[in-house]
């Protein structure tokens, strides 16, 4: 038999929930709300169905774009910016969890210029967050010149997959292993888990960038940091040696398919009952589970990957088979 | 060594794990919430009418445990109210204390807050139970006892809502019909008009709240009967019962309160403004379900088909009762499912042959009776009962109602099955 695969809506339960896919019996979670007769779910809230009933059996009022103004812009090298934005203290208060991320643009430019970006500092004291954008292709070129003011959307959650194991995990040993942009959201992973008391190796690569943009943004006497570049033979060797000698209970992986699966491999071989959580490197373009960009097929299932929180196991069991 | 999974640690998953216990079995049950009894932390009502002898059968099967607790935390003993005779009713304060202590002398493990999500099953037979946080639970043979109730989406789309119940959806999280995991379509049970499910049939009262007169009849008399305005009065409103055995002119015309501890009114829900103008219940106030001015909780919406022995059809290693086996409506029908459930799960480990009992006893055919009409539309729209209603009025025809110990004791001794519960199997 093939294993069940579990998967929930990292939005369920929210002030966004249910969204516009329960108008169209799309939703996620809730069996009604995907057309059928029965209660046959697995959320363990308030019922999402009595909530779509209570809104007049529609959805929620969705996130909005606004202006964002431009505290400080930080360039480094000639491919990486770090934008300050200032946004609502609530705004910024519901991107302190791992994995949130937010859509940005330049407010001249249409909807489709929109691009997920993880959120890799926020302080909901002053209403400011941090994001790092690798300069790249259209979408990002377009973000280059903007000195005032950005346009944004928010908040989102789905950046990492397997966040109910980064978030139970208490007193323990992680590996934190990111390379290029996906240093930023390893920032923020990195800072809860500090918060959470467990005791952190972190290897950093810059990629393909000048420096490791992320220094201001650590505590090193916390924690162990190691700069290697991951991707040559002595990069890869601290990598699986640090996973075979240290059995860690989580690890996390920042960066590409590649590295993820690679990772994956090391920890099959030499330490299999760590917890994995990567970055969500799907294409994701709404962010609202309509666009379909984002899908993914796990098992017989078909996973939107902007909304959908599974287990990392399910997605690397698929590919070995 | 029998290794039996009970889900559910309700009144039928509880019987059931004391029957397969006594057989030999290792025992654990999976309970969704933080107490034993689900609905029985509200019920109370106890050996009215035919119960009085489906609980003695029991006791002389072997399977009295929780019929003695009950006993020995009732309120009020040999109580008659309209349509009932000879009614005990326990104190839902204690028995939910009472019963987890003797499950733990037992040595039952009991694992709470513990929901079964879905089956590990291969070629019909069960290996294994997957929990909410996809932990694994294996066992040789597995009960189903979750009741038949809820969740939140079906009180909403076939009731008025949640309305905050014993079961607590929200905080613990839904039922999952595991019958229906393992590949078995559910049966639903119709109203007289065609909808699906049925309300659950009463609500419970504040006693604090009520007039000092009323306490003082309650606390001494276990009942009270109140007369509900004329202007008020509405026959209709109890085709929405589920518990047909008070289904009776008398509920429409009275609001009949029943001392459990709480104030138990005999109705599914009952608008608070309204409530409030019965002369004695000026200042009352919902116990349970939290929101019994507005409706109450959904049910039969999730049985499994299954044979008299209690075995679920298409599964080779599932057995089920209580709600979840039939239309069937009481602590008392689930204790009797329930014992004889455990007690076949370790014989069908061994594999003898599973017990059936005989439909010369009330437990016995009242299992039989309940599967042989599951199948037709109007067997869809009735419910089963020791109490009162269909089954009540057979068991009289048949004269399977009898309050005379020593009689149901020779016929008990006549078909061999005296402490048959009781006998350690492996």
């Amino acid at each position: 038999m093939t294993k069940k695969i579990i998967y929930e809506c990292i939005d369920a339960g929210s002030e966004y929930c249910p969204c516009y896919l329960a108008e169209t019996n799309d939703c996620i979670t809730c069996s009604h709300l995907q057309g059928k007769e029965f209660c046959d779910c697995n959320w363990r809230g308030v019922c999402i169905y009595q909530e779509y009933f209570w809104n007049g059996k529609k959805a929620k009022i969705a996130r909005k774009n606004f202006i964002g103004k431009i505290l400080d812009k930080k360039i480094i090298g000639d491919n990486l910016i770090i934008f300050e934005i200032e946004v609502a203290k609530s705004f910024a208060r519901n991107l302190k969890q791992p994995g949130s991320y937010i859509f940005i643009r330049d407010a001249d430019k249409p909807e489709y210029f929109d691009i997920p970006m993880s959120i890799m500092y926020s302080d909901e004291n002053k209403g400011r967050i941090h994001v790092a954008v690798q300069i790249i292709g259209t979408k990002t070129k377009s973000l280059v010149n903007l000195e005032d003011e950005i346009m944004v959307r928010g908040p989102y959650w789905n950046g990492v997959l397997g966040l109910k194991e980064l978030k139970t995990l208490k007193n323990s040993n992680a590996l934190l292993i990111a390379r290029g942009v996906a240093l930023a959201p390893a920032v923020h992973i990195l800072n809860y888990l500090i918060r959470n008391n467990n005791r952190i190796t972190f290897i950093m690569d810059k990629g393909k960038f000048s420096e490791i943009f992320i220094g201001d943004y650590l505590d090193e006497s916390k924690i162990i940091t190691i700069e290697a570049d991951i991707l040559n033979q002595k990069g890869k060797l601290i990598v699986q040696e640090l996973i075979r000698n240290n059995h860690y209970d989580l690890c996390f992986s920042g960066g590409s398919d590649p590295q993820h699966k690679e990772i994956n491999n090391l920890l099959r071989e030499f330490s299999l009952n760590t917890k994995y959580v990567i970055t969500n490197n799907k294409e994701i373009c709404c962010g609202e589970g309509i666009c379909g960009s984002c899908t993914m097929r796990v098992g017989d299932k078909i996973i939107k990957a902007c909304k959908s929180q599974i287990n990392t196991s399910y997605i690397f069991e698929k590919e070995a088979e | 060594m029998t290794k039996v999974v009970i889900i559910g640690g309700g009144w039928a998953g509880c019987a059931a794990a004391v029957t397969a216990k006594k057989a030999g079995a290792e025992v654990v049950i999976l309970e969704r919430t933080d107490l034993l009894l689900g609905l029985g932390n509200v019920g109370g009502i106890m050996r009215n009418n035919g119960r009085f002898t489906a609980a003695e059968e029991s006791i002389l099967l072997g399977a009295g445990d929780l019929f003695n607790i009950c006993d020995k935390v009732s309120r009020h003993v040999n109580v008659d109210f309209p349509g009932h005779k000879h009614a005990s009713f326990y104190d839902v304060s204690k028995i939910e204390p009472a019963v987890r202590r003797a499950m733990q002398e037992m040595e039952i493990e009991i694992m709470f807050r513990t929901r079964a999500i879905d089956v590990d099953i291969s070629d019909n037979h069960i290996k294994s139970i997957i929990l909410h946080d996809e932990r694994v639970i294996e066992g040789d043979i597995f009960i189903e006892t979750t009741g038949s109730t809820g969740p939140m989406g079906n009180c909403l789309k076939y009731g008025n809502g949640c309305v905050m119940c014993i079961l607590r959806c929200p905080t613990f999280g839904p039922r999952v019909s595991i019958s229906m995991k393992a590949g078995v379509e559910d049966i639903l049970a119709r109203r007289k008009d065609g909808s699906y499910g049925a309300f659950s049939g009463s609500c419970k009262l504040n006693k604090d709240s009520l007039d000092e007169e009323i306490v003082k009849k309650l606390n001494k008399d276990g009942v009270a009967v109140l007369p509900v305005p004329q202007e008020d009065i509405n026959v209709g409103k109890l085709d929405k019962k589920v518990c047909q055995q008070y289904a009776l002119e008398e509920y429409a015309k009275n609001v009949v309160l029943l001392d459990t501890g709480h104030a138990k009114l005999m109705a599914p829900y009952y608008p608070i403004d309204k409530l409030r103008k019965i002369v004695g219940l000026e200042n009352a106030k919902y116990e349970d379900p939290y929101s019994g001015g507005i409706g109450n909780s959904i049910r039969y919406l999730s049985i499994a088909p299954r044979d008299n022995n209690m075995k679920v059809n298409g599964v080779k290693n599932l057995l089920c009762a209580g709600e979840k086996s039939g239309f069937f409506v009481g602590h008392t029908e689930a204790i009797v499912t329930g014992s004889l459930a455990g007690h076949n799960a370790v014989r069908m480990n061994k594999g003898m042959k599973l017990l059936e009992l005989p439909i010369s006893i009330a437990v016995g055919d009242i299992i039989a009776y309940a599967n042989s009409k599951i199948g037709t539309p109007e067997g869809l729209k009735s419910r089963y009962t020791f109490a009162g209603s269909v089954y009540f009025n057979r068991m009289k025809k048949l004269n399977l109602y009898s309050i005379d110990k020593n009689s149901l004791k020779k016929k008990i001794s006549r078909l061999d099955l005296i402490k048959i519960f009781e006998e350690k199997l492996v």
